[in-house]
């Protein structure tokens, strides 16, 4: 085998046709080199490269073929004779090529021993050339071809193929092809080329790889920045959007944020984007997220168990018999069923962990596609045929309708990345909120004690006011105290177990001719002198007082002696009264009251009786001697001697009748029993009656009585001014000598006042007796007056009925010239229609 | 031994009913006097066997009239029963511890003043 025999045309020149041939190969690579350097897309520089082949090798048509990771292959590039009529061969772009047309076996040795293959089906031969070998230059050794490789050729109408390996990195890429529909020869020189514009696509492969991976990688950074600043802030909204972003970003139908409860008081939080599966409510029973249904727990602990390196979950399945069966393998039932009414074809779910703690699940669902693919012949794998070498290449146009979609490595760390971003955002977020209910419940806390205090400060507010009202209470009951101690007209002193004086009121003080604080702190036994009624002072040990500390007894004593500070004493009664607190005596308090004024008035109380008694006795005694005798001494009752005593039992009978009705009388007077039943008189009339009454015992004393008449009218009880105008006449009479006269007049002194006198010429009445003579028994001459048959009551009746009228009465006289009774009487006109008598 | 009597008492019936009655009952010669100033001088000038003294009476009073007669030689030694109308107990009790031959209380019995004044004779 030489290089001429690789020549399917014949040069006219050679020289020239080589020349030519060296041009048009530098010019190749030339411009080769432009496109993969003017264009970054893989796909132009796919075409122009199958461009450029075929107008160097000026072929049929040259194509470019990308094995698939499941070893089949399709045409991706392709270019053809543009010649109508010479269009030998028909295109193939965009056909599938099933895996077994070109076998693993061969393409190892594609990749491994970088075969290029030169087959000449009319010649049966074929040309294999290694770029492994050592050999200097291109290599090709010929042999028979295999008859079904040839078989397959013919079959697609082909009679001579040109096969270089495209290697991207160490993977087999793809094929550069070469077909021709008669035979053709190829020589080294062509295939070196064919084999540098193959490296050249390698380049241009790898560097639109790094590109696309560049892009990729851009736009998952994209992806990233994006969907982290959506979490960055870490609002519910927020957290809503970054996951509507990561759905888009990983081209998602659909997909939601689960947020575990950080704790037992709080709820799970979900946040859905897009189309979510169905979970049914189990029976009668609220309806749960799906994160938190037990056959997805378990599912999701399966996952994790049965490939515990891979965190993140993508389960595929579609609705395709194979693929359903496997996630009905995985998903269980119920599950299912909640994505079965769904487009929903596939599941990523992450698991979103920071520091150990699962916070999460981020899931990402997407829908079914349909998947279009040409095979350049129907694959039949049950047909017997395939054992033989292809005979036909019609088309079969294969579609795969709501397919699920691989997650591809790169999307899964793509999500893998943002589930970390969810993770922090999510710790972050709820480490902010734990912070904020801490806040808030120490602000609670805060407003709980404020409350509090404020409650506290309330109670105490009322607790102080309610002290203050009983502080004034008590202040105003000390103050009452105060005023009733200082009011009362009673010494009141108290005093402790030492007899020591703990306060005085100023009755106290007072009586006893000191200031308080002179009383105070004293031993008030001392300082009053406390003596028996006797005058003995007292032993402090023997004072009723002392009792009363020492045993509690009350004591009332009268008549005992305290002395004042200018060293007069005065009769006191008075009360020693244990002072107790709680059962135990802590003092005593003493009421005291000077009782000289009642001592007075009980001397004269029992003088009053005394006189009296003496009064009483006195006639009294002539009747009971006069009677003793008359009675028993066998006396002549017709003798002289008895006839005067009888006389005198009967005067002094009358005697004692009239006085006991003047005590009577004037008693009632006094006491204002006996009411004056005034009238309107006439003055001179009252006179008139008067005079006739007292007219025949003046007769007998030879008294001329003489009336001045005054014409006014007065009220007055007529009975009552005429027993007193009677009275001083009867006395005027009796004290003056025959022969004299009695003169009764009566004068207007004021306008409303008229004034009685009696004047007479008699002896006079001694000038120490002038004041006295109106009091009871106060006669200037028991004797005379006696003898008169008065009752040495007369006066005093008089001063009272005067008083009574609201007059007052008086004497004037002069010894041995005689004595004038006046007394005076309001006329009175302020009508008493009840007790008004006219007797005019 | 004389059987004179002498009345001191300012009121007239009372004297003269006693007088009457010691005359009737005791058959005693009786002079009378209505004042304690009369009766000194009565005294004095009759020298009774015995006085018969009102206390109460203007003027001198019987306590005072029986002080000037102890004081008077003449009249000293006469014995004097106090005739009273004070009955009060309180009011007897000043009289004992004077130096009487008896308290008489009004109104008495005639005989019975008889009967004391013979025992105070005797």
């Amino acid at each position: 085998m030489n290089n001429e025999q690789l020549n399917f045309k014949q040069p006219q020149h050679p020289q020239r046709i080589a020349n030519d041939k060296a041009d048009s190969l530098e010019m190749l690579l030339h411009r080769m080199i432009n496109r993969i350097r003017q264009s970054l897309e893989l796909s132009v520089i796919l075409s122009g490269t199958t461009a450029e082949v075929r107008s160097f090798l000026r072929t049929d048509r040259v194509k470019i073929y990308q094995f698939k990771p499941d070893g089949s292959g399709e045409v991706v590039a392709e270019s053809r004779c543009d010649d109508q009529i010479n269009h030998h061969l028909p295109s193939l772009l965009g056909q599938h090529f099933p895996e077994e047309d070109i076998p693993p076996q061969i393409r190892e040795l594609y990749l491994k021993d970088r075969h290029r293959t030169i087959v000449n089906v009319a010649a049966n031969q074929i040309g294999i050339s290694t770029l492994t070998d050592e050999h200097e230059g291109e290599y090709i050794q010929f042999r028979t071809v295999d008859p079904c490789h040839a078989e397959y050729l013919t079959a697609m109408g082909v009679q001579s193929s040109l096969v270089v390996p495209i290697i991207d990195e160490d993977n087999l890429w793809g094929l550069l092809v070469s077909h021709h529909h008669c035979p053709r020869i190829v020589t080294a020189r062509e295939l070196e080329v064919v084999q540098l514009v193959a490296d050249q696509t390698s380049i241009a492969i790898a560097q639109s790889n790094l590109l696309e991976s560049a892009r990729v990688q851009a736009k998952q950074e994209a992806s990233i920045n994006l969907v982290g600043q959506s979490l960055h802030s870490m609002t519910p909204m927020q957290l809503q959007q970054a996951l509507q972003q990561t759905v888009v970003a990983l081209q998602g139908s659909g997909g939601r944020v689960y947020i575990a409860p950080p704790n037992s008081d709080s709820e799970a939080q979900l946040y859905v984007s897009g189309e979510q599966p169905i979970l049914l409510p189990r029976k009668k029973k609220a309806s749960i997220p799906l994160e938190e249904h037990p056959n997805w727990q378990t599912w999701l602990k399966q996952a994790i168990e049965s490939d515990s390196v891979i965190q993140p979950w993508a389960i595929g399945y579609a609705s395709s018999k194979s693929i359903v069966e496997l996630a009905l393998n995985l998903l269980p039932s119920q599950l299912e069923r909640a994505f079965k009414p769904t487009n929903i074809k596939s599941i990523l779910t992450i698991r979103l962990e920071h520091r150990q703690k699962i916070l999460g699940y981020l899931s990402i669902f997407r829908q079914g596609v349909d998947i279009e693919t040409i095979w350049a012949k129907r694959p039949d794998r049950d047909d017997p045929r395939n054992q033989f070498p292809r005979q036909s290449f019609e088309t079969w146009r294969e579609l795969q309708q709501n397919k699920a979609r691989q997650w591809e490595k790169r999307e899964i760390e793509l999500a893998q990345i943002l589930g970390s971003h969810f993770a922090i955002a999510i710790f972050q977020y709820q480490l902010y909120q734990q912070i904020r209910t801490l806040n808030a419940s120490l602000e609670q806390r805060v407003e709980e004690r404020t409350t509090e205090l404020q409650q506290t400060n309330q109670q105490l507010v009322q607790e102080i006011s309610d002290r203050l009202k009983t502080r004034d209470s008590l202040e105003r009951l000390s103050h009452q105290n105060e005023l009733i101690l200082n009011s009362a007209g009673e010494g009141i002193y108290g005093l402790n177990l030492e007899g020591i004086t703990t306060f005085v009121n100023p009755a106290a003080a007072e009586m006893l001719g000191y200031q308080i604080n002179e009383l105070e702190n004293q031993p008030m036994h001392e300082m009053v002198n406390h003596s028996t009624a006797e005058g003995v002072v007292y032993a402090w040990q023997d004072n009723p007082i002392y009792q009363t500390i020492q045993t509690g007894e009350i004591h009332h004593v009268t008549n005992e002696v305290f002395w004042h500070q200018d060293k007069s004493n005065f009769p006191v009664e008075y009360v020693s009264t244990p002072i107790k607190e709680k059962e135990q005596i802590v003092g005593a308090v003493v009421i005291f009251k000077d009782i000289t004024e009642r001592q007075i008035m009980d001397r004269m109380k029992d003088e009053f009786i005394s006189v009296v008694s003496h009064e009483l006795r006195t006639p009294l005694t002539s009747i009971r001697s006069a009677i003793g005798v008359l009675s028993s001494s066998g006396l002549d009752p017709t003798s002289s001697k008895s006839q005067r005593l009888l006389e005198i039992a009967l005067d002094n009978s009358n005697r004692l009748v009239r006085l006991i009705n003047d005590i009577l009388d004037l008693e009632r007077i006094k006491s204002g029993r006996v009411t004056m039943v005034k009238g309107s008189y006439g003055a001179t009339e009252v006179m008139i009656d008067a005079v006739e009454i007292m007219q025949g015992i003046a007769d007998k004393a030879q008294i001329q009585l003489a009336i001045q008449p005054l014409s006014v009218q007065v009220r007055i009880d007529r009975d009552r001014i005429i027993q007193t105008l009677t009275n001083i006449i009867n006395n005027a009479i009796k004290f003056s000598s025959p022969h004299t006269s009695v003169e009764i007049a009566a004068q207007l002194i004021s306008n409303d006042i008229v004034r009685f006198q009696v004047r007479d010429r008699g002896r006079g009445i001694p000038q120490k007796n002038l004041e006295t003579i109106f009091d009871r028994f106060q006669q200037v001459d028991a004797s005379d007056s006696r003898d008169q048959g008065g009752t040495g009551l007369g006066l005093a009746i008089c001063r009272s009925i005067v008083q009574q009228h609201g007059g007052q009465i008086w004497v004037e006289s002069t010894l041995d010239q005689g004595s004038t009774f006046y007394f005076t009487l309001p006329i009175g006109y302020q009508v008493d229609t009840r007790k008004e008598q006219s007797h005019d | 031994m004389t059987r004179k009597i002498l009345i001191i008492d300012d009121d007239d019936d009372i004297r003269e009913a006693t007088q009457l009655c010691l005359e009737i009952v005791g058959n005693w010669e009786i002079v009378t006097a209505n004042s304690g100033k009369t009766g000194l001088v009565v005294a004095i000038s009759q020298q009774p066997a015995l006085i018969l003294l009102d206390v109460m009476m203007p003027d001198m009073d019987g306590l005072e009239t029986l002080k000037q007669l102890q004081v008077n030689a003449v009249t000293k030694d006469i014995p004097v029963m106090f005739l009273t109308a004070k009955a009060h107990p309180a009011e007897q009790r000043q009289f004992t511890q004077l130096k009487v031959s008896g308290v008489i209380t009004k109104p008495y019995d005639p005989f019975e003043l008889s009967n004391r004044i013979a025992k105070v004779l005797a």
